[in-house]
């Protein structure tokens, strides 16, 4: 079985409102429903720990009574940033493997995680290939450094799963060596575990600004708007 | 899979008729919950199904005002304890009573609203908040909610919201895979039309049976591929 590390505790200053971006309405629902109500129908997943903005608690509670999310969920409050919140959080996993993913990626599917915990590694990711061209760049000097091979990149997606155990080592390694990571494949990669990654979709995007917002609205209307 | 309905107004009419077909012609639906108004019909109706209803077929019944808040809910709150998750839902319920727009009481209004809208909206609301997972829902509207018909103001208003309200269902609830569907009938001969148009023959006009048989239709396998937007039935 696993535990679910939702990822849920930003404030959302890029998408322009006054309140936590995963509370704001997508088609009328808060965003943070599509991925609770997801992960609450997939069998395998048995716990769900997450993680709130400090102030909201009360208002991540009413969601969680109101859509009658069934899988016990454990709250805990966000961190100073992401890195940090995974390490708060991880303690509170009641199971030998995780899977994170962040309340900000509503078009998740119950396929998605699926895929991930039939995978046959520990330690797997959503990804997709990069359909632009990536620069290595010397930021104060402005002078582009080389090239990077793009079939040799890829797109780092959320959900992603972990042995609990390797997740734990990774974060304390990173703690050791005062290095912080904007997502959880890489770091425990660098700390030596085998990360695999599947196919992701393009549709599965991170909700960050305000066309997103409007783009993810676009693709949760109902299909026959899409009819002759 | 075996499913569970719940249907409303379930004593006489097209409620009636739909739990009839549901007992009598699925395959999948075990166990139909009937909720009505107490009274002898009902009564005589629910003992008739169960003499005649193929083994393994389980009918539970509830006396219920579904205008009535307090006793709906407390009514969907055991029924939910007693057969688990309600697969699929007929909202068939319905009051009227047709006066012109001078004399309608205000009180009148709210009970029209209350049984025609309302009790489907918070029969809907108390079971997700208990985590029930609908496949399929049918809220029974009317024609006369697509266009307003001269001194059937009340009954109009309620069933415009209705369809509206449906549209809504379905949008918000598609993250559950549920389906909504809104079925506006026409001219059918139940107790309702007979309020109504009370000097119409009613053998003339669309019968209950021909409206249930569409439910049935939408219950079945086949029923995910017709749009359900609004379905209007009429003769």
């Amino acid at each position: 079985m696993y535990s679910l590390i939702l990822l849920n505790g930003g404030i959302g200053t890029r998408v322009g409102a006054n309140q936590p971006k995963q509370l704001l309405k997508l088609r009328g629902i808060p965003i943070l429903v599509y991925a609770l109500v997801m992960a609450n129908r997939v069998e395998k997943i048995d716990q769900i720990v997450l993680n709130y903005p400090p102030e909201w608690k009360e208002s991540v509670e009413q969601v969680l009574e109101d859509y009658a999310i069934s899988t016990p969920v454990t709250l805990v409050e966000a961190g100073d940033s992401r890195h940090s919140s995974v390490a708060a959080m991880l303690p509170h996993c009641t199971n030998e493997n995780v899977i994170i993913h962040e309340a900000a990626r509503p078009l998740v599917t119950k396929k998605n995680f699926e895929d991930l915990i039939e995978d046959q590694h520990a330690n797997v990711s959503l990804m997709t290939p990069i359909s632009f061209t990536v620069a290595p760049v010397d930021p104060d000097t402005r002078e582009v450094t080389g090239s990077l091979e793009r079939d040799q990149l890829r797109n780092v997606q959320l959900p992603q799963k972990f042995s609990k155990a390797d997740l734990v080592d990774a974060h304390s390694q990173a703690e050791k060596d005062k290095k912080v990571f904007t997502e959880d494949a890489t770091l425990v990669a660098v700390a030596g575990h085998p990360v695999y990654f599947i196919d992701g979709s393009d549709v599965n995007f991170k909700v960050t600004t305000p066309t997103d917002l409007r783009m993810a609205g676009f693709l949760l209307r109902p299909e026959e708007e899409d009819d002759d | 899979m075996t499913k569970t309905a719940l249907v409303t107004g379930a004593s006489r009419g097209i409620g009636l008729e739909t739990v009839h077909r549901f007992i009598h012609n699925s395959e999948d639906i075990t166990t139909v919950v009937m909720f009505a108004r107490k009274s002898d019909d009902f009564d005589e109706a629910v003992e008739e199904l169960r003499s005649s209803s193929p083994v393994g077929r389980k009918i539970i019944t509830r006396y219920v005002d579904v205008g009535d808040r307090d006793s709906l809910i407390e009514n969907l709150e055991s029924v939910h304890e007693e057969v688990g998750n309600i697969d699929i839902l007929v909202n068939n319920a319905g009051y009227t009573n047709p006066i012109p727009l001078q004399q309608a009481e205000i009180e009148d209004f709210e009970k029209t609203m209350n049984v025609n809208v309302y009790a489907p909206f918070l029969i809907v609301k108390t079971l997700l908040n208990k985590g029930n997972v609908f496949k399929l829902i049918v809220n029974i509207a009317s024609t006369a909610g697509i266009n307003g018909r001269s001194g059937w103001l009340t009954y109009s208003a309620s069933k415009a919201a209705v369809i509206n309200m449906s549209q809504v269902m379905r949008e918000e609830l598609a993250i559950y895979g549920t389906r909504v569907v809104c079925l506006s009938p026409g001219r059918t001969a139940t107790a309702l039309r007979r309020t109504l148009a009370p000097d119409e023959d009613p053998d003339t006009i669309m019968q209950p049976e021909h409206v249930a048989r569409v439910i049935e239709t939408f219950a079945s396998p086949v029923g995910r591929f017709i749009d359900s937007e609004n379905i209007v039935v009429r003769q």
